[in-house]
């Protein structure tokens, strides 16, 4: 794969302390691409959910394994990929289910991450990574925005 | 993130300042729950300067409503950010809470 100008990717380790750097870097780099507030804010949320997930499940809180992301622009599509070397997930657990309503006593613990990140990004493909344990790629598309 | 409680005849107010993610959220649960159980009618939970939350914030927040429910005392959100009604609208869950400004 060709890198592009904007392309980039982090490798960071599995540790909580580490997502505000995360959310950092892709704040910045969001406004770059001139994406606006409100869908920074989104974009920036869904992929923290990711990180999130890796190390709370994938790596079952430990943190000294590593997250990777990428993140890409091709022409007027934004992608985000974030992978692990961890657990596999099991797919009912990224499946695409839509955002309900739920009254208080309804609402469920667990998978609001998930679904959040289906909420925000137009393109959500949940597969096995590259040489074990799992990965997201998240799209987004500018001009839609 | 800073949290600070105060408790008063009315309600127990708990303030937070900064970033609700993975890593603040644990400490955030603790004390909505020691809250909720020192509470003689209510908690209030502050979220004016709170600059980011995620599902985990979310959780504890569900999480303290409910307790307080179970509890028979309520609980009110206090002048949410911004960014804390954003991913509380997304989520669908803004109206299963009490919110007032101040």
């Amino acid at each position: 794969m060709d890198r592009q100008p904007h392309d980039l990717r982090l490798l960071v380790n599995s540790d909580p302390r580490l997502l505000g750097v995360i959310r950092g870097v892709l704040q910045v780099w969001l406004e770059i691409l001139g994406l606006e507030a409100d869908r920074r804010s989104e974009v920036v949320l869904a992929v923290d959910e990711a990180c999130s997930n890796c190390i709370r499940h994938a790596y079952e809180g430990r943190t000294d394994e590593r997250v990777e992301l990428v993140l890409s622009l091709a022409e007027d599509w934004i992608e985000i990929t974030v992978s692990d070397q961890g657990a596999p997930c099991p797919t009912e657990c990224t499946e695409f289910q839509p955002m309900e309503r739920p009254a208080a006593h309804e609402v469920v613990p667990g998978g609001l991450g998930v679904k959040l990140i289906y909420e925000v990004f137009d393109e959500v493909v949940f597969c096995p990574g590259r040489s074990g344990g799992n990965c997201v790629t998240m799209r987004l598309n500018r001009q839609m925005s | 993130m800073k949290i600070e409680t105060d408790k008063s005849a009315d309600e127990v107010l708990v303030t937070i300042e900064g970033d609700i993610d993975l890593y603040s959220s644990p400490e955030l649960r603790k004390v909505v729950l020691a809250a909720v159980k020192k509470a003689t009618a209510g908690v209030g939970v502050h979220l004016g300067a709170v600059s980011y939350m995620d599902s985990s914030g979310v959780a504890t927040l569900v999480e303290g409503l409910r307790s307080a429910k179970e509890n028979d005392r309520s609980f009110t959100l206090i002048a949410p950010s911004h960014a804390v009604m954003k991913v509380l609208e997304l989520a669908r869950l803004d109206s299963i809470f009490e919110v007032r400004s101040i």
